[in-house]
C-alpha cells in the first residue's frame, strides 16, 4: 500500500513538473487519493470528507491571515512610497560603487522579505532595485541574484513562514524562532558573500543603450506625476518593515499582532488622518490579490497534510520512510545536502508542495523529531526561495533583469546550497 | 529579427514610402530639440529619479555634460580606448538588444561594439543629412570614448568624486553636515559628453541614439 502511494506522489509531481496542473490543484487531488487507498471512510472520524477535506483546508489558517497582512502591509510600502525611497536613498549614498548599492538593496530586500513574501517582495524590491543596480554599473544576472539572496537572507525572519511551519510541524512559535535565528547567520553571510564574490568576478556593466534618450509620453509620465505625488517617504516612516520584526522577536508577540503593528505603524506616518480609512481599504483589498496564490497553496498544503497523517497513511508509509532516512548523523547531512536539489522545479523535497507531505510523513511516522523536520524543510526553503527557476520570485526577477531563470539558478544555487548544508549541519548537531 | 536570413536591415529597402517618410519626420522632430533636453530626458529615464522635478534634472544634465566636455579636453587629442588598456571586441546582435555599445570590467576591462547597430547608425545619419553633425565612421569613433570614459570613471575613485561634488546633491544634510548624493545616469551623460568632445560631433550622440531607436521600431514595424 505503501508503495501505492509513493506511485501517487510521484504521478503529482508529473503533473506538476509537466505543467498539467497547477501545484495547489495537484496537491488536493493528491490528499484526496491518498486518502482513498489508505482506507479512509468518506465521512466520520479519519475520513476524506470530514478530516482531509473539512479540517485540512483550514489548518493553516493562521498563515494564511499572516500572508494576507504581509501583503497588506507590502501594499501599503509601496502606495507610500516606503519601498521606492528605501531604494532611492541607497543609491544616493553609495552609488559610484556598484557593490556598495548592491549589498544596500540586498539589505532592503532582506527586510521587505521579512514582512511579506518572498514573491511580493521580490517585485517590491526590485522594481526600483534592479534597475538602480543596473544603471550604477551591477551586471543584470547579478542584480537579479542579489534581489534574490536578499529575500533569502529576511526568510529566517519571514513571520508568516514562522506561523507555517509552526502549524504544519505542530511546533511551538518558540521553537520555530530558535532554529531561525540559527539558520540566519548562514543566509546572511552568503548573501553578502554572493554579492562581494560576484561584484569581484563580474565587476561592472554599461550600456549604450538605444533606448536611453526615448520620450516616454504615455507610461512614463503617468508613472512620474504618481511618483510625484508621493514624494520621499519621511525618514521616521522607512523603519516600517522593521516594526512587526522588533515585535516578534524582540518582545516576542505573538505573529499577528505583530503584523497588524507594522500595517498601523506605515499608516499613521505618511497618511493624514482623513485618508486613513480609504488608503487602508484600498491597500487591503489590493493584498488580496497578492496573497491569492500562496493562500491557495497553503489551503491546498493544509488538505495533504492532513491525509498523509491519517493513521491508514502512516501505516503503510511507516516501513518504507523508515527504511530510506537515515538516522547517523553524518549521513542525514550528507544524504540531504545531496538532494537539496530535489526541492527545485517543483520537485518531490520542495516545502511548498509535495515536501510538505514528505515532512508530515516523517513526523507522523515518528523517524524524525519535529524539530529536525524543522531544521531539515527550512533548510530546503533557502535553496528553493532563491534558486528554483520555477517560482515567480526567480522568474520575476531574472526576466525583469533580461536575464533567464536559469542563469539565476546557476549563480546563485551554489551559495544556497551553503545555506542548506549549514542549516542540516545545525540541525543533525542539536536536534538529532 | 530575421536579419540572418535577409542581410541585415536597412532603410533603402526596408521600409516603406509611407513608414519612411514618417520616420524622417520623427527624427526631424528629434533634431529640433536642443542638446540639453536629451540630457534631462536620459536622466528622466534612469531609475530613481522618477520624482524629481525638470529643474532639478536640467541643472545636473549640465553639470554632468560640462564635466564630460572638460574631461575630454584634458586627455588630449591622443587616446582611444587602447590608452585605458580596455580590449575591443565587435560583435552582433545590438539591434535585437536594443544595444549600441557596453563596457565590461571582468574578466579584462573589454569595449564591446555591435557592428549591425553601428551600421544602421552611419546609413541613418546619411540618409538623415546629418553628415554636418555625425561624419563618416564618427559614431564608431564615440562609442570607443564613450566607453573610455566609463572606463576611466571606474578606475578613478577621484574623478568620480569630482563629478559628484559638480552635480552638489546632498544625499543627506544635517545642519552643517552635508553627505554629497549619487545622481544615477549622470556617469552616462558625462560619457556621452566626453564622447561627443573627443570625436567633434556636432550634435550630442543621445540625438543619434534616439534617431536609431525609433528607425530600428520602423524597421521591425515593416
Ligand atoms: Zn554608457
Amino acid at each position: 500500500m505503501g508503495i501505492v502511494i509513493l506511485l501517487l506522489m510521484l504521478a503529482g509531481v508529473g503533473l506538476m513538473l509537466a505543467r498539467k496542473l497547477p501545484t495547489a490543484f495537484a496537491l488536493v487531488l493528491l490528499g484526496v487519493a491518498i486518502a482513498a487507498v489508505s482506507g479512509a471512510p468518506l465521512t466520520g472520524k479519519d475520513s476524506i470528507v470530514d478530516t482531509v477535506l473539512q479540517e485540512g483546508s483550514v489548518t493553516l489558517a493562521a498563515t494564511m491571515l499572516a500572508v494576507l497582512i504581509g501583503s497588506w502591509l507590502g501594499k501599503l510600502m509601496e502606495e507610500t512610497g516606503i519601498a521606492g525611497t528605501l531604494v532611492r536613498k541607497i543609491v544616493e549614498f553609495g552609488g559610484d560603487r556598484p557593490t556598495v548599492v548592491a549589498l544596500g538593496v540586498l539589505a532592503v530586500s532582506a527586510l521587505i522579505g521579512t514582512v511579506t513574501g518572498s514573491a511580493p517582495a521580490a517585485m517590491m524590491a526590485g522594481i526600483i532595485g534592479i534597475p538602480a543596480m543596473i544603471a550604477v554599473g551591477v551586471p543584470k544576472t547579478t542584480a537579479a541574484g542579489t534581489i534574490l539572496m536578499g529575500i533569502a537572507a529576511g526568510m529566517p525572519f519571514e513571520l508568516p513562514v514562522w506561523q507555517f511551519f509552526s502549524t504544519a510541524l505542530d511546533l511551538p512559535v518558540d521553537t520555530v524562532r530558535g532554529f531561525m535565528l540559527k539558520l540566519f547567520p548562514f543566509a546572511a553571510a552568503f548573501a553578502v558573500l554572493f554579492v562581494l564574490v560576484e561584484s569581484r568576478r563580474r565587476g561592472v556593466a554599461h550600456t549604450w543603450s538605444l533606448t536611453s534618450a526615448d520620450e516616454r509620453p504615455s507610461g512614463g509620465a503617468r508613472r512620474r506625476s504618481r511618483a510625484r505625488r508621493l514624494g520621499d517617504a519621511p525618514w521616521y516612516a522607512l523603519l516600517a518593515p522593521a516594526v512587526p520584526l522588533v515585535l516578534a522577536l524582540g518582545f516576542e508577540l505573538a505573529i499577528i499582532p505583530s503584523m497588524l503593528a507594522g500595517v498601523l505603524y506605515a499608516l499613521a506616518t505618511t497618511t493624514r488622518p482623513r485618508e486613513m480609512n480609504k488608503r487602508l481599504l484600498r491597500t487591503l483589498y489590493a493584498a488580496f490579490e497578492v496573497a491569492a496564490p500562496p493562500i491557495a497553496l497553503f489551503v491546498a498544503i493544509g488538505i495533504l497534510l492532513a491525509a498523509v497523517k491519517l493513521p491508514g497513511a502512516v501505516e503503510a508509509l511507516d516501513p518504507l520512510v523508515k527504511a530510506v532516512s537515515p538516522a547517523n548523523p553524518f549521513v542525514f547531512v550528507l544524504v540531504f545536502t545531496v538532494l537539496a536539489p530535489l526541492c527545485l522545479y517543483r520537485g518531490p523535497l520542495n516545502v511548498y508542495g509535495l515536501g510538505a507531505g514528505i515532512a508530515g510523513v516523517l513526523i507522523s511516522a515518528g523517524i524524525y523529531p519535529a524539530t529536525a523536520v524543522l531544521g531539515l524543510t527550512a533548510s530546503y526553503n533557502q535553496v528553493f526561495g532563491v534558486a528554483d527557476p520555477t517560482s515567480t520570485q526567480t522568474v520575476w526577477a531574472a526576466q525583469y533583469s533580461g536575464v533567464s531563470p536559469q542563469q539565476v539558478m546557476v549563480r546563485t544555487l551554489p551559495y544556497v546550497w551553503c545555506v542548506a548544508l549549514g542549516g542540516l549541519c545545525v540541525t543533525a548537531a542539536t536536534r538529532l | 529579427m530575421t536579419a540572418a536570413v535577409t542581410g541585415p536591415p536597412s532603410l533603402r529597402n526596408g521600409l516603406s514610402a509611407a513608414r519612411s517618410g514618417a520616420l524622417r519626420e520623427t527624427c526631424a522632430r528629434l533634431a529640433e530639440a536642443d542638446d540639453a533636453e536629451f540630457g534631462v530626458r536620459l536622466l528622466g529615464n534612469t531609475p530613481t529619479h522618477e520624482a524629481r522635478g525638470p529643474e532639478e534634472l536640467e541643472r545636473w544634465a549640465e553639470a554632468a555634460t560640462a564635466f564630460g566636455t572638460e574631461l575630454a579636453a584634458r586627455a588630449g587629442p591622443h587616446g582611444g580606448a587602447g590608452r585605458t588598456g580596455a580590449r575591443v571586441v565587435e560583435r552582433d546582435g545590438g539591434l535585437d538588444a536594443l544595444l549600441l555599445a557596453r563596457y565590461v570590467s571582468r574578466p579584462v576591462p573589454t569595449v564591446e561594439l555591435y557592428t549591425d547597430t553601428l551600421a544602421l547608425g552611419e546609413e541613418l545619419a546619411g540618409w538623415l543629412g546629418w553628415r554636418t553633425w555625425f561624419a563618416a565612421g564618427a559614431l564608431r569613433g564615440a562609442a570607443l570614448a564613450h566607453e573610455e570614459a566609463h572606463c576611466l570613471l571606474h578606475g578613478d575613485a577621484a574623478l568620480r568624486r569630482a563629478l559628484r561634488d559638480r552635480l552638489g546633491h546632498s544625499a543627506l544634510r544635517l545642519g552643517r553636515l552635508r553627505i554629497p548624493g549619487h545622481v544615477a545616469g549622470a556617469d552616462e551623460l558625462a560619457a556621452h559628453a566626453y564622447a561627443a568632445a573627443r570625436c567633434g560631433l556636432g550634435r550630442t550622440p543621445l540625438l543619434l541614439t534616439a534617431a536609431l531607436a525609433s528607425a530600428v521600431r520602423a524597421l521591425g514595424e515593416d
